[in-house]
């Protein structure tokens, strides 16, 4: 009895030495979970407290229903702490679910297996996405979900087949320099998000769901972009483009426009100046006309206004006269030398020098126009020029025209509006030699001192001056503008070529210089407005001299100067 | 020649009223339903399938072989099982916790609501209909399901059944689903 009760003792006693061989007393392990997303199917646990280097942990799986473990040999690592079942558990999607355990071994000592507490179902498996394709065009970023394509995945069994139906994602965009999220949802995988250009740089992450299931899911990796104002898009390109053509366009045109008006235009044949062949001799003023001696036609005279035979003729008002009276030029009534005044404008047209005659009055050149030939016969008193008498303002030295009526009394004219001009033949009364000067161009005369100058030289400057003052010579308002004004020039001596009264030959100088000296276009003179100050007619009208010696000068004036038509009723003085 | 003739109108006539009556018990459930009682389960699935102890058989495994039923089956195998849950598995489960019994009250009423559904689409009295248009195959499965649960303790299998909802769930789920997309 007491035998068979010691050897039951030892049996127990080598029992429980055996069971402590087999890891009873080794911890297991805590727990043990699947942590899984589509195909990785991670199986996890915990460490047991304490390990050592040698610990090591078994794995085994089970299909839920079944009753066999199946161990998994390539989960046997020293202090694992984790295993990838996902090639153990490729049926999972179409399973009730696996059940898993674990124990720990060390030194041929094994703990208690610890299993799953749940199935390891499809519910199990966290939800993600593959990737996220982001496309910015313009004011809209297009972005492509990709979902999770591992290459262990079966055949027939990818994302789309897991997961057939409603499959939907939740996009969340945030700024960066803001902290606020948007979130929607979008059912498909492709979305377009209208962000403004002014939003900068923002992220954009990506969560897939499926409405029916309660599966967790993870965001995806945030994406940044940067969105700037493109100004070099196509369309502002395209616009920019047709901006430049357009503009130099309209440069061309503008260019042609202007070049075509730049255009030196052929001047009319009557405006065409010919330039003298000689320069010394010609007459700045009025050069066609050295040689021409005109007619003077006294009916012209006839024609000359009222005003001007009482009042002060006047020059150009640009030129500074000495009377304060209005210009000639502004009145109407103008001189003409009839017949040699056309023949005069030769290189003017008939229909200009009407336009002259016409559009006188409203010159305001420093030529006198004068019209009304027949205005001669009411013209103020002759009188005459004194010699050496400057007009009545000393600092305009300008020619002042003067008028005179024939038979009337010969009067200093200080009270007569107009000045006269009278020219005489040398050798003939001027009584009978009435000339009309009808005064289109002018000569400009200076001034000089009383009985400074030699008359001598006076007279063959005067002499100048009658070649100057030609009947013929043509209307001289464009002279200015061909002709330098002479350096010594300070007035004008406006000459039109007419016919002029033929004047008695051999006309001795000394009568001649007399003609010169009573002479003076423009302005006022009166024998009480003369100064002592002389003044100048062509001696110094022009230092293009023209150098024609006086001999010359009287031969080639013949009786013809005599008739030069006056500017007015010029009385001789005798 | 008539006689064929009003053999081939009659044929027609009766495709065309089982086409009519499948369709019409492919909108009895809607998958908004199934999704509602998914959420209530696993909010107490780790509560209910830790203390299943008996994890080496399952209550539902017939059903993996009714993957592919015709839609007749479904809609049979469907009303069993809700009857089969509604009488014996939430009766016979001893709830502690007030968070789980909650929820599994919550997926009771909707298996009440499902299977009144059910009976609107295809009127069945078993009493009266033999098998209520299910086949064999569906026959069998049910009656696997009521042998698998008496095999164990009475508190162990429904807590099982309990721990198998998301099975049930998931074949309603795709079968339904299959059969209002075709």
């Amino acid at each position: 009895m007491l035998s068979r009760l010691l050897l039951l003792l030892a049996a127990l006693a080598s029992l429980s030495q055996g069971s402590r061989a087999h890891g009873t007393e080794l911890p297991s392990p805590f727990s043990v979970w699947f942590e899984a997303r589509f195909f990785e199917h991670i199986l996890r646990w915990t460490h047991i407290p304490v390990q050592s280097e040698s610990t090591y942990y078994e794995v085994a799986l089970k299909k839920y229903g079944n009753t066999t473990w199946k161990d998994i040999h390539s989960c046997r690592k020293v202090q694992a702490s984790s295993c990838d079942l996902t090639k153990f558990t490729l049926d999972l999607y179409r399973s009730h679910g696996y059940l898993a355990r674990v124990r720990a071994v060390d030194n041929n000592e094994y703990s208690n297996w610890t299993v799953t507490e749940t199935r390891f179902t499809v519910d199990e498996v966290i939800l993600t996405v593959g990737s996220v394709t982001l496309e910015v065009t313009q004011d809209r970023v297009f972005g492509t979900i990709h979902p999770p394509r591992p290459q262990i995945v079966p055949a027939g069994d990818e994302y789309e087949q897991i997961f057939e139906n409603f499959r939907k994602y939740m996009v969340s965009v945030r700024k960066i320099q803001e902290e606020k999220n948007t979130t929607l949802t979008v059912e498909q995988e492709t979305f377009s998000l209208k962000v403004p250009r002014e939003m900068g740089e923002f992220c954009i992450k990506v969560k897939p769901l499926v409405e029916t299931r309660s599966n967790r899911a993870e965001w995806s990796e945030e994406q940044c972009l940067h969105l700037t104002e493109q100004y070099f898009t196509l369309t502002n390109l395209s616009i920019i483009f047709t901006s430049i053509l357009i503009l130099c366009g309209a440069l061309v045109c503008l260019a042609l426009q202007h070049y075509i008006r730049r255009r030196p235009r052929k001047l009319p044949a009557v405006l065409v100046f010919e330039k003298p062949h000689d320069f010394l001799p010609v007459n700045p003023v009025c050069p066609e006309t050295l040689n021409t001696v005109h007619i003077l036609d006294l009916d012209a005279f006839r024609k000359v206004s009222p005003e001007l035979k009482d009042s002060v003729l006047h020059g150009s008002t640009d030129s500074g006269f000495g009377s304060g009276k209005p210009s000639l030029q502004t009145e109407e009534s103008q001189f003409l030398l009839p017949g040699s005044h056309l023949q005069a404008q030769g290189t003017l047209g008939k229909e200009e020098l009407l336009e002259l005659r016409d559009s006188c009055g409203d010159n305001t050149d420093s030529g006198i126009c004068l019209q009304e030939p027949s205005l001669h016969s009411s013209m103020g008193p002759a009188w005459k020029q004194p010699f050496g008498f400057t007009s009545q303002s000393q600092e305009d030295n300008d020619i002042n025209l003067i008028q005179s009526t024939p038979g009337q009394p010969k009067n200093t004219q200080s009270d007569s509006a107009l000045g006269h001009v009278h020219i005489l033949e040398p050798g003939v009364s001027e009584e009978k030699d009435q000339v009309t000067v009808t005064s289109q161009g002018y000569q400009k005369q200076t001034q000089w001192k009383e009985g400074a100058a030699d008359p001598e030289g006076h007279m063959d400057k005067e002499l100048s001056l009658t070649d100057d003052f030609d009947p013929k010579l043509r209307v001289c308002l464009q002279a200015e503008l061909t002709w330098p004004p002479p350096a010594l020039a300070k007035g004008y001596l406006k000459q039109e070529s007419q016919g002029v009264t033929p004047a008695p030959a051999g006309t001795p100088s000394r009568q001649w210089s007399q003609l010169t000296e009573e002479w003076s276009l423009l302005g006022v003179v009166s024998r009480d407005d003369l100064s002592t100050e002389g003044w100048n007619f062509a001696p110094k009208l022009a230092p293009l001299d023209y150098g024609a010696a006086p001999g010359g000068l009287l031969d080639s004036f013949d009786s013809n100067l005599a008739t030069l038509p006056l500017i007015s009723s010029l009385q001789v003085e005798e | 020649m008539r006689t064929l003739c009003i053999s081939r109108w009659l044929l027609g006539m009766a495709l065309i009223l089982y086409s009519v009556h499948t369709r019409s018990l492919r909108r009895c459930l809607s998958s908004v339903d199934v999704h509602r009682m998914e959420q209530s389960f696993w909010d107490i699935r780790r509560a209910l399938q830790t203390k299943d102890t008996f994890k080496n058989i399952t209550i539902l495994s017939s059903l993996k072989n009714l993957d592919s039923i015709k839609p007749v089956d479904v809609c049979c195998v469907t009303r069993h099982l809700l009857t089969f849950y509604r009488d014996r598995v939430f009766k016979d489960h001893q709830e502690t916790s007030h968070k789980v019994m909650r929820e599994i009250s919550k997926i009771a009423n909707l298996f009440l609501q499902m299977q009144s559904t059910l009976e609107q689409c295809l009127p069945c009295v078993p009493q009266v209909h033999s098998q209520c248009g299910c086949s064999q195959e569906a026959t069998n499965a049910t009656r696997i399901v009521q042998d698998n649960y008496n095999q164990l303790e009475v508190s162990s299998a429904a807590l099982k059944s309990l721990g198998e909802l998301d099975i049930f769930l998931a074949w309603i789920g795709k079968n339904h689903r299959e059969t209002s997309a075709a």
